[in-house]
């Protein structure tokens, strides 16, 4: 479970973006936070991935606090128990689509037999049976999208965050990754937080929060 | 495109990638100021030497020139008797060592009253030569000094300056300084009867300055007088040693003009590399002036007019570099850069413009070459793919770009059969031109050819890096182009040098073979032993054999450089230390048997077996060429003879080197000690062991090749700035990719240890590649370029720690400098570049 406590940031000559803010999300639960831009929805995703410090608070995952202190530690936090789902996708262009799902495997240091056996179960989970060998740029976007998220759950994370992962998207192809998100969250027992602007996206999630004035409030789907 | 138009987004692009153009232009100035200083440190050396020629020359308008032991004075009153002849003025030139100190003074002999009537400077302002002294103008202790001598000694008028002649010390009073002659150069000026008698030259000229009479006809007049002339001795226009010095030590200054322009080539390849990478950047950019109707020929303007600024403006700066640097280096070391053709000090300063424009053009022309060159890419670009995507590579065509490399290599091909151009080896240039280019083509094809066949399954991050590489290989070929060319050519040297000095160690075995060298003062010099000195020094019990060696030079018709003439005794060791061939003592037949070297050979056409008839001692002497041998120590051809032959041919029994071979029983430090004391009036013997000579021999080879060690070590330099900047470039641009690999969970370590594994595959394809071109260019070096111009046949030898220690040396800055590049690119946080989702 995610839980994050009494969370703080403001950066440098600005208003307080996150004051105080207490967040839970279960296992197989999945969270959208919503709000403006600016409001310190990223701001808030970067801190709970290890990318970005808090001033105060913490967060924690299945009860351990993430050190903020030592970077490569997060790092490796991250390898292990976080997966990520991004606007523009951010597949790596030199590697094949099987690579490119198949990488968080290979930094966990899994054989290349599991991980060609892996990445393939998981890109047929996202609908992408026999695109192992293509490359990232034959694919439309929201192919990319589905490899992407193929990538973020190949390694079965406790933890997905997903940043406005329709934002790059049609109607039709932000439906179908949504789809596609839910099962995959779902089917991996993850906890997920995704912060986007879009109402659809939002409706989607199992909770939908509200960052304003630094802290969350509830909304309804 | 109008030009205001594309001055406004070449102005634009220029200032955007400020630092990546700094370094291009420093660069390409770089490379424009070594080749410039080089250049103009030569011109000058040439010019000073053309001045000190023409100043001594006066109003003469030619010269009656022999070898340089000199021809019979009898030949001056039957020249000066011509009715062609307005005034005509004999000179006896010797190179004085200087006792109790090193160097020599060069001291001509004149007869004033006719010298004066050519150059009024011999007596011009010199109260030394005013009246009340006129005494001292024939006094035969008397020395008149020009500035610049006057200067290095530190003498003045009244001063003692003691110089060798023969092996004796010999005291000259400084009677003044000819103020006059301060372009003379360095050297003083004696009556010629004084030189004469003082220096053991009686009866001997080794010049006559004529002035002719006006409406006489130079070439008419030589003939007219041809059958006055001894054997050797020739007519020729006024100061020839001017036209001479520029003649002979041509290849030498080709082939250093040649090796600095390889560091501009290396420049223009990051000019070329700073366009692909920022092209490849802009690829969006290019799509999007495309789609609002730019033809392709608009863009090629566009990049034209890019490089020609960064051109432009490197070559400006180059160029004042340059002579700024060459001034310099003027007024610090002289105008000799290390081979000794050139005197070390010089006052003149002689840029040549038309030169130094060429080469301005040429770092003009690269920087033009490698826009077209980019354009070819650019212009590839699919207009709607370009504008949807981010790829940072530009279209490159393997498949094309290996056929280029085929051709251009093919092409140099027949150009190693081509003979030399005016002894300049200019078909052996243009091979390794092409094949260099060959080399830098063929980056992407190899790259894509021997990368792929590498996969590490289970080391993810030189998984990731290897993809990476692979993936762009128009970044790769434009980045790693710069140093490939760069270590082909330091690979290239290494091997020419570790050869030539492999090759020049295994000759001082063979031909220094006696125990000790016996001089009667510095090298170089017209000091002597006397046929009296010798056997006194072979009658001493330290002495089990001593040979005699005596050098001339004599000039021969159509050839700039004088042929060596070394009289020593030979025999079949002689012959098997000089690796002669064939190796065998010939039959003892009607005519002397002789030995040419391979740059006899060469330059004068000879055959072994053939009959060549030589001025020797103002005689015509028909020899037999028995064999070629190979000499390292003399670069415009020499012929070994006999020393018996010699003597009876000339009756000169004079001696300038002793070989000693030490007694049984004795050593070499008692034989030095019996010498001197078998010599007791000669003030500056100079002995060297074997040991000895071998060291100093291979020291001033190395000294020779200084020069050239430092314009590779600034051509490799130019090199890893390029691959450098290129890094750097492509870092910044792959911010995003970075940003993705650290949410993945990559510590900031990975990912700058990624960007090092990339710095390695690169640094590895380089220097492989770059090793590989430079083996088959450093054999046009030794076969082609070293034969052509130098005349030498070098066995070639493989330098492999240095060649190891170069690829080593290249692969570390590689990975260094990737990984330095890239640190920059990760300091920001990841979340910034992911950010950037536009």
């Amino acid at each position: 479970m995610l839980e994050v406590r009494g969370l703080a940031k403001a950066f440098a000559g600005g208003p307080p973006l996150l004051d105080g803010l207490d967040l839970e999300v279960r296992r197989g639960e999945w969270v959208a936070i919503a709000g403006e831009s600016g409001s310190g929805k990223s701001t808030l995703l970067n801190i709970v991935a290890g990318l970005d410090r808090p001033d105060r608070g913490e967060v924690r995952l299945d009860g351990r606090a993430l050190d903020y202190s030592d970077d490569d530690a997060l790092a490796l936090w991250r390898r292990r128990h976080a997966g990520f789902v991004f606007q523009a996708f951010h597949l790596l262009p030199y590697l094949s689509v099987r690579d490119n799902v198949a990488l968080p495997l290979a930094l966990l240091g899994v054989s290349a037999r599991e991980r060609a056996a892996r990445a393939g179960e998981a890109l047929a989970g996202v609908g992408l049976g026999g695109f192992e060998g293509r490359r990232p740029a034959s694919l439309s976007g929201g192919e990319m999208q589905r490899a992407a998220i193929a990538r973020a759950l190949v390694h079965k994370p406790a933890l997905v965050l997903a940043d406005e992962p329709t934002g790059n998207l049609d109607e039709a192809n932000a439906a179908a990754v949504l789809d596609c998100l839910r099962e995959a969250v779902k089917g991996a027992g993850a906890a997920a937080l995704m912060v986007t602007h879009s109402r659809i996206a939002a409706c989607a999630a199992d909770r939908v929060l509200r960052l304003a004035s630094g802290r969350l409030v509830a909304q309804a789907p | 495109m109008n030009a205001r138009t594309l001055l406004l987004v070449a102005r634009g692009t220029l200032a955007a990638n400020g630092l990546r153009v700094a370094l291009t232009l420093a660069c390409i100035a770089l490379g424009v100021a070594l080749a410039g200083a080089v250049h103009t440190v030569h011109t000058s050396a040439l010019a000073e030497v053309d001045r000190a020629a023409h100043a001594l020359a006066g109003k003469a308008d030619a010269e009656v020139r022999g070898p340089r032991n000199g021809f019979d004075d009898a030949l001056f009153a039957a020249i000066a008797r011509r009715p062609e002849v307005a005034v005509a003025s004999p000179v006896i030139e010797v190179d004085a060592p200087l006792a109790g100190r090193d160097g020599a003074l060069r001291i001509v002999g004149i007869d004033a009253l006719r010298a004066v009537r050519l150059q009024p400077g011999f007596v011009l302002n010199s109260t030394a030569t005013a009246a009340p002294q006129a005494s001292s103008l024939v006094d035969a202790d008397a020395l008149w000094l020009t500035p610049r001598a006057a200067a290095r000694l530190g003498a003045k008028a009244g001063d003692d300056i003691r110089v060798i002649a023969g092996t004796a010390a010999l005291k000259l009073h400084v009677a003044g300084v000819l103020d006059a002659l301060e372009s003379a150069g360095d050297l003083g000026v004696m009556d010629i009867a004084a030189v004469q008698w003082r220096f053991f030259r009686v009866g001997s000229l080794t010049r006559i300055d004529l002035r002719l009479r006006p409406g006489v006809d130079l070439a008419r007049f030589r003939a007219a007088v041809a059958s006055l002339l001894p054997a050797g001795v020739t007519v020729s226009e006024s100061a020839s040693l001017s036209g001479r010095a520029a003649a002979v030590t041509r290849a030498y200054r080709v082939n250093l003009d040649a090796l600095s322009l390889v560091a501009l080539a290396t420049g223009a390849f990051l000019v070329f590399s700073t366009l692909a990478l920022q092209a490849a950047r802009r690829r969006q950019e290019f799509a999007l002036l495309r789609a609002l109707g730019v033809t392709r020929r608009g863009l090629a303007a566009l990049l034209v007019c890019e490089a020609l600024a960064l051109g432009v403006v490197g070559a400006a700066i180059g160029t004042a570099l340059g002579l700024a640097g060459s001034r310099e280096l003027l007024a610090r070391i002289g105008t000799d850069l290390g081979a000794g053709f050139f005197g070390s000090s010089s006052a003149v300063f002689a840029p040549d413009p038309l030169a130094l424009a060429a080469i301005a053009a040429l770092g003009i022309g690269m920087s033009l070459a490698g826009a077209l060159w980019v354009w070819r890419s650019v212009a590839r670009i699919e207009v709607a793919e370009a504008l949807r995507d981010r790829s940072l590579d530009l279209p490159l065509s393997t498949r094309a770009a290996a056929w280029t490399t085929v051709a251009l290599a093919a092409a140099g091909v027949p150009l190693l059969f081509a003979p030399p151009v005016a002894g300049l080896p200019l078909g052996g240039y243009g091979a390794i031109a092409l094949w260099f280019a060959a080399s830098a083509t063929c980056v992407a094809p190899l790259c894509r050819a021997v990368l792929g066949r590498i996969a590490p399954r289970d080391a993810p991050i030189a998984a990731l890096a290897l993809a990476q590489v692979r993936h762009l290989p128009g970044h790769l070929a434009a980045s790693v182009a710069g140093i490939v060319v760069s270590a082909s050519l330091c690979a290239a040297m290494a091997i020419l040098v570790f050869s030539f000095r492999v090759s020049v160690e295994a000759w001082l075995d063979g031909v220094v073979r006696a125990d000790l060298y016996v001089q009667p003062a510095a090298p170089g010099s017209d000091a002597f032993f006397s046929i009296e000195e010798q056997r006194r020094i072979a009658a001493l019990a330290e002495v089990a054999k001593l040979e005699a060696l005596r050098f001339d030079r004599i000039p021969l018709e159509g050839v700039a450089a004088p042929l060596t003439l070394v009289a020593r005794p030979i025999d079949a060791g002689v012959l098997a230390g000089f690796q002669a061939e064939p190796r065998a003592m010939p039959e003892r037949g009607a005519e002397i048997a002789v030995w040419m070297s391979e740059a006899a050979r060469d330059l004068h056409g000879w055959r072994v077996g053939q009959r060549v008839e030589i001025p020797i001692a103002g005689k015509t002497e028909a020899l037999r060429v028995a064999g070629v041998v190979r000499d390292f120590a003399r670069t415009w051809g020499a012929l070994l003879i006999p020393v018996d032959d010699y003597r009876r041919l000339t009756g000169d029994t004079r001696a300038n080197n002793l070989a000693v071979f030490v007694a049984p029983g004795s050593d070499v430090t008692h034989a030095q000690a019996a010498i001197r004391r078998a010599l007791p009036q000669a003030a500056a013997l100079e002995f060297e062991d074997a040991a000895k000579l071998r060291h100093d021999s291979l020291d001033i080879f190395d000294r020779t090749f200084a020069v050239t060690y430092a314009l590779e070590a600034i051509a490799v330099l130019i090199g890893l700035a390029g691959i450098t900047s290129s890094f750097a470039a492509l870092a910044w641009s792959r911010r995003r990719e970075f940003g993705v690999l650290r949410f993945l969970g990559l510590t900031r370590g990975e990912v700058l240890r990624l960007l090092a594994m990339e710095g390695v595959a690169t640094g590895t394809l380089g220097a492989a590649i770059g090793l590989a071109s430079g083996a088959l260019v450093s054999v046009v070096l030794v076969e082609v370029v070293n034969r052509q111009s130098f005349h030498w046949s070098l066995d070639v030898h493989w330098p492999v720690g240095s060649l190891a220690t170069l690829a080593a040396a290249i692969v570390v800055a590689c990975s260094a400098g990737a990984r330095l590049s890239g640190a920059f690119a990760v300091r920001d946080e990841a979340v910034l570049a992911v950010k950037d989702d536009a």
